[in-house]
């Protein structure tokens, strides 16, 4: 018994409980589909219980899934979703570059170069930058650019940074879901359900800006000793500066920065110049702009060109991206998902808007548990099948990309950002923030942003995709159509 | 150096009869080679009282020679033992000389002993006289070699008493019984304790940012060991930490940074140097061995973290250090 781990036990009891709870509730009517959900379930604890064997029980996942007939490669290769992979290494690639010319540096020295700030003001800074850079560039990129100016401005005041890194992630999560580009979670629910950049930015801004405020203001609150305490620090500091200062070339970073974003904003238009029509092509130049934009970059700075696709394009992460998407594409092809959408259907009442809450709280305890993609990835071919009996549904979309990016502040591993600030903590000789410090904090903002996000659902119009039943997913059926796996 | 009290024991505990095969065929057959297979009762010179260092050299080739089976002349081999003291002493330990060479076309070791209860006069940078004198000639192919008579050798003697025994004794016949009846077998591979040195300098994790400094500086090194009070290891302090300190890591970001002229990143860092604990440049991602690790894994470990110092740790216990210019100097020139 000395190499018994009491967490594989717990690990192999939500497996079995998820299968015949699955079964009893009729999403599970044949082996086929019991193997497809304990596949899941299994890849789901693994993330929780055992984060650092994720990729490999995913790969085993995907092979038992073949293997046993319950997808098809062909199926396998269609739910890898590739062009969102595809959008992700792109964007990682521009971060790296601008990172390399100074732009993000910029950023920073322009804070600490501010002569009368005081801890209100800093934290005001703190949660727009976190939130804006999150938005244009994404939240891993952003809370590493934030927190270096938290520990410079910490550790030159004598002040413990605890407070100001949870500020920084809350607001990281928040601005995360404003835009397609904050999150992966955010053009995975764009791609998926076919929505242009300027809907996503029509349908999650306004919510994220006004989460962003009461964040801001529970915050002030919460931390108001420590803002108090950075306040009277800075006033003695005011002759000696926050760290050294330099001027910084930033404008080749920033030419780059609002290039893309504005070509990536104004990608529906271009896909109507250049015919870019049908389902088979949306958000074709959407994908395709990091794309294009970090070629050209790479063609300009030859020299570093392999450093950018080899050290800031996260390989790991997006290996397991492409293996849990396949994985729960399978569960939409093996008609496990149309069952649970026929059951919620049938016991939720009041249609698409008494359905709202029910997803954005489910969405928002699984992502504070598991990350957000995970569970996002596993609930889209949900509403999906949903959208089949009305757009209407598409409120759902939305009501999933708050729950999964509000509920990722609730806990130390709810988001990708989290988890990253906590390893950046350590690396600067600080203790960790504990479980129940970071639950206390992230659990009274995640509740509030997420019933922000619930009345602005219900009062705000929400955008509708231009065309419901996205490409790649009607691809995946009709491939498992053709296959014709075993699952009955 | 060698540190001769870190070499454990017991590394070559299996017993075979040596027949005729070559070391490499006994060593890879696991075969125990003695330090006897290399010498016999004619090779060893007993009390050489008033020889000076070069007639005992000279005395010691002659007999090598004498027994057969080298390819150099006398002189030659003399002359090449000769430059390698004068490239820095061969005294190993307190009263013991292992002066050597490598040579051509050598298919074995060669040994030849000499002792001296009144001691020898030995030039280079040791204090007292030398008592014993064990004399090599090791094919030029075979660099582990020398390393693994060595390490035979030390454990034949690391006994002070028997020491002092051996340097005492009449006979030629005792001395080579001595050797043949004691544990002086070759050990089977190198490991890291053959390479170390233990007399290594290292900072306590309460020191501070300044000692640390001071001390890269004053021991012209650009890396140091910190343990904590009971000698375990807790990383490592490099140089290029106490930049990563001066300089904010965001301006790191940065691939061209010519453009910045006006900068002072090491003041905030003087300002706060004598408070700050060295645990906050503290690198814990450093190449690190067991005393007992192969040599080829010593070497993985400072290509593996591109290091010139591999960390030698018994259990969490720091015990020394393996120096690459050592390691190198070892393998390719000893």
């Amino acid at each position: 018994m000395k190499y018994f781990n009491p967490k594989f036990l717990l690990q192999v009891l939500i497996v079995c409980a998820a299968t015949f709870g699955g079964m009893q509730c009729g999403l599970a009517t044949n082996l086929t589909q019991a193997l497809n959900i304990a596949v899941f379930a299994s890849v789901i604890t693994t993330t929780l219980l055992f984060w650092e064997r994720r990729v490999g029980v995913a790969f085993i996942g995907v092979a038992l899934l073949v293997a046993c007939k319950a997808m098809s490669l062909r199926q396998m290769l269609f739910g890898t979703e590739l062009d969102i992979i595809l959008f992700l290494v792109g964007m990682m690639i521009i971060v790296g570059v601008l990172k390399d010319l100074g732009f993000l540096t910029w950023v920073i020295q322009a804070i600490i170069s501010r002569n009368k700030m005081t801890g209100v003001s800093f934290t005001a800074i703190l949660c727009v930058l976190s939130a804006v850079l999150a938005s244009v560039v994404d939240e891993v990129s952003s809370i590493v650019v934030v927190l270096a100016l938290v520990f410079q401005v910490c550790e030159t005041l004598k002040l413990r940074p605890h407070p100001f890194v949870l500020i920084a992630v809350m607001a990281t999560n928040i601005g995360s879901s404003a835009t397609m580009l904050g999150n992966p979670v955010g053009i995975f629910i764009g791609n998926k359900a076919g929505f242009t950049f300027s809907q996503f930015l029509v349908g999650a801004t306004p919510v994220a800006f006004v989460a962003l405020v009461c964040t801001f203001v529970i915050t002030l609150f919460w931390f108001r000793n420590d803002i108090r305490a950075m306040s009277e620090a800075m006033a003695a500091h005011r002759k000696t500066g926050l760290g050294p200062t330099a001027k910084i070339p930033y404008k080749a970073g920033l030419f780059v920065l609002i290039a893309t974003v504005v070509a990536i904003a104004f990608h529906h238009q271009v896909e109507g110049l250049l015919g870019l029509e049908g389902a088979e092509n949306h958000n074709a130049f959407l994908i395709m702009t990091p794309l294009v934009v970090a070629g050209v970059l790479m063609i300009l700075r030859p020299s570093r060109a392999r450093h950018y696709v080899e050290h800031d394009v996260e390989w790991w992460t997006l290996l397991f991206f492409m293996l849990l998407f396949s994985i729960s594409a399978s569960l939409s092809t093996n008609g496990i998902t149309a069952n649970l959408a026929t059951t919620l259907t049938q016991h939720v009442k009041g249609g698409p808007t008494g359905m709202i809450p029910l997803v954005i709280v489910i969405s928002s305890l699984g992502s504070a548990f598991v990350d957000n993609i995970v569970f996002v990835a596993s609930f889209t071919p949900v509403v999906q099948e949903l959208m089949k009996m009305s757009s209407d549904y598409s409120v759902l979309w939305w009501a999933l990309l708050f729950g999964a990016c509000y509920g990722g502040n609730i806990t130390v591993v709810g988001s990708t950002a989290n988890i990253v600030a906590s390893g950046l903590l350590e690396k600067h000789g600080q203790h960790p923030i504990k479980f129940s410090d970071w639950i206390k904090i992230g659990a009274m903002v995640g509740a509030v942003t997420a019933v922000v996000a619930w009345i602005m659902l219900l009062v705000m119009p929400t955008p509708k995709p231009l065309d419901a039943g996205h490409a790649p997913a009607a691809e995946v059926q009709q491939a498992a159509t053709e296959s014709a796996p075993a699952n009955q | 150096m060698v540190q001769f009290s870190l070499i454990p024991h017991g590394v070559c505990t299996f017993l075979a009869p040596a027949g005729k095969k070559t070391t490499e065929d006994k060593l890879n057959r696991k075969d125990d080679v003695r330090l006897t297979d290399y010498f016999g009762a004619k090779s060893v010179l007993p009390h050489c009282g008033d020889m000076v260092r070069d007639d005992v050299v000279r005395t010691l080739v002659g007999k090598i020679v004498a027994g057969g089976g080298v390819p150099v002349g006398a002189d030659e081999l003399v002359s090449e033992v000769l430059s390698r003291e004068a490239l820095g002493t061969t005294v190993v330990r307190d009263g013991l000389a292992v002066p050597h060479a490598r040579v051509d076309g050598l298919k074995e070791p060669c040994v030849a002993i000499a002792t001296s209860v009144r001691g020898i006069d030995w030039p280079g940078e040791h204090q007292g006289k030398v008592h014993i004198v064990f004399l090599m000639l090791i094919p030029r192919e075979d660099p582990a070699l020398y390393l693994k008579v060595l390490r035979a050798l030390g454990t034949a003697l690391s006994d002070q008493e028997d020491f002092n025994l051996v340097a005492g004794m009449t006979s030629a016949g005792e001395i080579y019984r001595f050797f043949k009846n004691g544990r002086a077998y070759l050990p089977r591979y190198l490991t890291a304790a053959d390479f170390m040195t233990s007399d290594y300098q290292a900072l306590r994790d309460t020191d501070s940012l300044q000692v640390c400094i001071s001390a890269l500086i004053a021991g012209r090194t650009s890396e140091l060991a910190v343990v904590d009070a009971a000698g375990n290891l807790k990383g490592v302090a490099r140089a290029d930490n106490i930049l990563r300190a001066c300089i904010p890591e965001h301006i790191l970001w940065m691939d061209d940074l010519s453009s910045i002229l006006d900068f002072e990143p090491f003041v905030q860092v003087l300002d706060d140097e004598h408070s700050t604990p060295v645990t906050t440049i503290l690198d814990e991602k450093y190449p690190v061995v067991s005393p007992d690790s192969p040599a080829v894994q010593v070497a993985c470990e400072m290509m593996k973290h591109k290091s010139s110092k591999c960390y030698v740790r018994d259990g969490d216990h720091f015990v020394g250090v393996v120096k690459l210019t050592e390691f190198l100097n070892k393998v390719f020139r000893e």
